[in-house]
């Protein structure tokens, strides 16, 4: 790691007073109005990938989430992955590599527990 | 590791109905029902030395023969290939209007094999003989093979014309991997376009386009190889590029991005549109959306 970036590093590591999961978890929760919200850290599975070494192997890159929220309502799943992406951008721009992501509606949890 | 074996054995996995192998001639001395001069290589077109002196039969042989519940070549009636096939394995021969024998081969569903014959070569299967095989282990198909392939060689001093060496007629060839798109043929080449207007190009030229890390061949990530085992079990004639090639896509990665509006990799488009990541893709798969969408 070079210099910069290691001072880029350490910013970012004073800058992050909570955990990414911490972060994901409050951000969804106010921007998306989730009902439901489930946030797994599986950085821990990716250890290997070549994107997590370029990180310096800090983790806290790849993540599952499940998200419940009205405002998915008449949203087709490519814009209701991108608003979940919108509100992380922030993340995306900081070393969170990878969401897997999971998106409904009230309605449709309710509908498949019928 | 485990994924990556499990997703290659997926992929490699011949459907069923498919014509089985047709298996290399190679004399295995004590497990073949018949001896004969060994030959160099295990092509068919290299046997005419043993086929002018034909093969002996040992002792140990003929004993198998006893055993053996498949009738020879010429006991088995032929039938019309309009006829019904059970879907059952078998060792069959092909013949065509004029009577002559075309092809040997073995099926573990012979009306399934049949039947991809007929619609790929209708003027060449006119009848069938069909020996069914009770037991369909590798070892008794392939047995079975050998010697219908025997008896015939021996009384006419010729192999099937579908079953000589290079002969692709009756055979599926290996699907040959199509090579991964590039942007340009290598590095330092100045692109005379804007990048953006290129990916704007490449997704609205091919119906299916997947952006993904790695070749197909040997996807780098995990979602990456996942999105491509979905896309060739739709049997879908996808176009992939690899995002981390800077060499030949230099760019591709940042401005693909922006363009698409979604930060992550793999992605897919088709007709132009991005469909989605794994995820997405592997959603509509479940639920059957994908087949109509990337075929329509």
């Amino acid at each position: 790691m070079s210099g910069a970036a290691r001072k880029l590093a350490t910013m970012a590591a004073a800058a992050a007073t909570t955990t990414r999961a911490a972060r994901i978890r409050s951000k969804l929760e106010s921007l998306l109005e989730t009902t439901v919200l489930e946030v797994e850290d599986v950085s821990h599975q990716h250890a290997g990938h070549a994107a997590v070494r370029e990180s310096g192997g800090a983790g806290e890159t790849h993540f599952n989430v499940r998200v419940v929220s009205p405002n998915f309502e008449g949203k087709t799943l490519v814009s209701r992955h991108r608003m979940v992406y919108d509100a992380l951008s922030e993340e995306l721009a900081s070393g969170l590599h990878a969401l897997s992501i999971v998106a409904k509606t009230p309605e449709e949890v309710a509908g498949k527990k019928k | 590791m485990a994924a990556t074996a499990a997703a290659a054995t997926k992929l490699t996995t011949l459907p069923i109905s498919c014509p089985l192998f047709v298996p290399s001639y190679r004399p295995r001395i004590g497990t073949v029902t018949a001896v004969f001069p060994r030959v160099k290589t295990s092509s068919l077109s290299s046997t005419s030395a043993w086929a002018r002196r034909g093969p002996t039969i040992s002792r140990r042989a003929s004993s198998f023969l006893v055993r053996s519940s498949i009738a020879g070549l010429s006991e088995t009636a032929p039938k019309s290939s309009e006829d019904e096939f059970p879907a059952a394995a078998a060792v069959y021969a092909i013949y065509d209007g004029d009577g002559e024998l075309q092809f040997i081969g073995i099926s573990r569903n012979v009306a399934a094999s049949v039947a991809v014959h007929k619609k790929s070569l209708p003027d060449l299967c006119r009848s069938i003989k069909v020996g069914i095989i009770d037991q369909p282990d590798k070892e008794t198909l392939t047995q079975a093979w050998k010697s219908w392939m025997e008896e015939y060689v021996k009384s006419t001093g010729k192999v099937p014309p579908g079953n000589e060496s290079g002969n692709a007629t009756w055979m599926r060839q290996p699907p040959r991997k199509k090579p991964d798109l590039r942007l340009t043929p290598g590095r330092h080449v100045q692109l005379t376009v804007p990048l953006e207007e290129l990916i704007d190009k490449l997704v609205k030229e091919n119906k299916v386009v997947a952006f993904i890390k790695g070749s197909r061949s040997a996807p780098l990530c995990g979602f990456s190889q996942k999105v491509i085992g979905i896309l060739e079990s739709v049997g879908s004639d996808y176009e992939s590029i690899d995002v981390l090639d800077e060499e030949h896509n230099p760019g591709l990665r940042e401005t693909l991005k922006t363009y698409s509006n979604w930060p992550t990799f793999p992605q897919i488009f088709v007709d132009g549109e991005l469909v989605g990541g794994c995820d997405i893709l592997a959603v509509m798969h479940e639920k059957g959306e994908l087949a109509s969408l990337l075929k329509s």
